[in-house]
């Protein structure tokens, strides 16, 4: 008998203090995933990803806005939203008391401006996204010249990409067929 | 026992979820105010997994504990202060569970366990989901995770009781005027900065491959005194890991090759 109370003693407590000190939790561990609307270029990456369509994106053209949103409820921690992103918008902290009484509270989002066209004037990619683009192509340690002659390139939707190198490239005579093919 | 459950309908023709009364809710209020007994807890599974069950059973193991607070998982609804429906809700499963809702004695607390229960988690769009135990009863906690693990349920049920405060809050963000990206390691060409993502995703994966590789390149990218290999070097001595020490290595090889290139 009192050898067991020595073994007891000697044990101590395996439970966890938790709630009353906080709960340790391993290096990789994958809690809340800890969002940087000003680090987001609205790219898309981390809704393409997301398995459980937690993160979503909607583009308003006609209010020139793109939204972001993330409903922690249907979240099921992977991280493939943190492996995606190109900016480290997105990371996976820590954090794990998530409980919330009113649904509400799981929804995060953020808006950002989408960029006209600078040739149709139509909306075609998030801003922050353009202005990152033209930022990394200074980074490859171009000139300012080239970047000026890139920036309209890539203010410049698909649509209207194709039809200016058509126009100033040396096949006019692809330029013909594409005028038929509306005609049709 | 197995009365005839009805079930008011919208006028589309879908049922609506249960509602509470409002007596029913003061009397939830003064209970909770003044709860001076163990809260008795009821799994529904209306349809998981089984992960979340997993996980409720190992947060009532010695490890975890709850039951020094007097949650105790029972067999019956009848006897259950608090229902925690786990699943994203099938088809199959939505009268067992409105049943097992019926049978637990007012007042009493219902609580969404993981992803599905909370909004269908990775089944939200399934034929046969109804997405979410919300749309079928009053839920009073949401308790997210897939599955939450012991300490999150812990707390979910600190918090279904009221014990402790609820941490987060919806969160909504409008693009600022000068609104800005920063880019990531200036210091380090492109190009470079791409070769050694590469290798390093190549070699320890993609999540771990681009931690390794933001490690380096902070280390490549910060000007010092100190030479780039003894840098490099105390670096490894402090991870201790001969699985960092080669991947690194190689990241070294590239790096020092695209200088020499340069």
């Amino acid at each position: 008998m009192l050898k067991l109370f020595k073994t007891i003693l000697k044990t101590g407590d395996a439970t966890l203090k938790y709630p009353f000190a906080p709960a340790p939790v391993c290096d990789n561990f994958r809690g809340k995933p800890e969002y940087t609307p000003e680090q987001c270029i609205a790219c898309g990456a981390c809704a393409v990803a997301c398995p459980p369509n937690a993160i979503t994106m909607k583009a308003r053209p006609e209010a020139g806005t793109h939204t972001w949103e993330l409903f922690l409820g249907n979240c099921i921690f992977c991280g493939r939203c943190e492996e995606v992103c190109p900016t480290k918008a997105i990371v996976l902290s820590k954090e794990f008391e998530l409980a919330v009484g009113n649904k509400a509270d799981l929804y995060q989002n953020a808006t950002f401006r989408i960029a006209n066209c600078a040739c149709c004037g139509k909306p075609f990619a998030p801003q922050k996204a353009v202005e990152y683009a033209i930022d990394v192509l200074k980074q490859t340690g171009a000139n300012a010249q080239v970047v000026e002659e890139r920036r309209k390139l890539l203010e410049t939707c698909s649509d209207c990409k194709r039809k200016q190198s058509i126009h100033a490239g040396e096949m006019i005579e692809l330029r013909r067929y594409l005028d038929e093919g509306k005609d049709a | 026992m197995n009365a005839p459950i009805t079930i008011a309908r919208q006028g589309t023709g879908m049922p609506q979820p249960i509602r509470q009364s409002e007596e029913i809710q003061k009397l939830k209020g003064t209970l909770l105010k003044d709860i001076q007994r163990s809260a008795y807890v009821y799994r529904v599974d209306c349809g998981g997994c089984n992960g979340c069950e997993i996980e409720i059973f190992a947060s009532i193991t010695p490890l975890f504990d709850a039951e020094r607070f007097g949650i105790k998982v029972v067999a019956s609804p009848r006897h259950a202060d608090i229902l925690l429906f786990t699943g994203a809700v099938t088809r199959a499963m939505r009268m067992p569970a409105i049943r097992s809702y019926e049978a637990a004695p007012d007042p009493k607390i219902c609580v969404s366990y993981g992803a599905c229960g909370c909004g269908g988690g990775i089944f939200h769009d399934m034929y046969c989901v109804w997405g979410g135990s919300d749309k079928i009863v009053p839920i009073d906690v949401y308790i997210p995770g897939c599955p939450p693990t012991p300490a999150a349920t812990i707390y979910g049920f600190a918090m279904a009781l009221g014990l402790l405060n609820q941490k987060l809050k919806a969160t909504s963000h409008v693009q600022g005027e000068s609104e800005r990206v920063k880019l990531r390691h200036p210091g380090v060409p492109a190009e470079l900065r791409v070769l050694i993502e590469r290798e390093a995703r190549r070699m320890a994966g993609y999540r771990m491959g681009a931690d390794i590789a933001d490690d380096f390149l902070g280390i490549l990218g910060t000007k010092s005194s100190e030479s780039l290999e003894a840098r490099i070097q105390e670096y490894l001595a402090k991870e201790n890991d001969p699985r960092l020490s080669e991947i690194v290595t190689n990241l070294c090889d590239i790096s020092m090759k695209a200088i020499a290139a340069n």
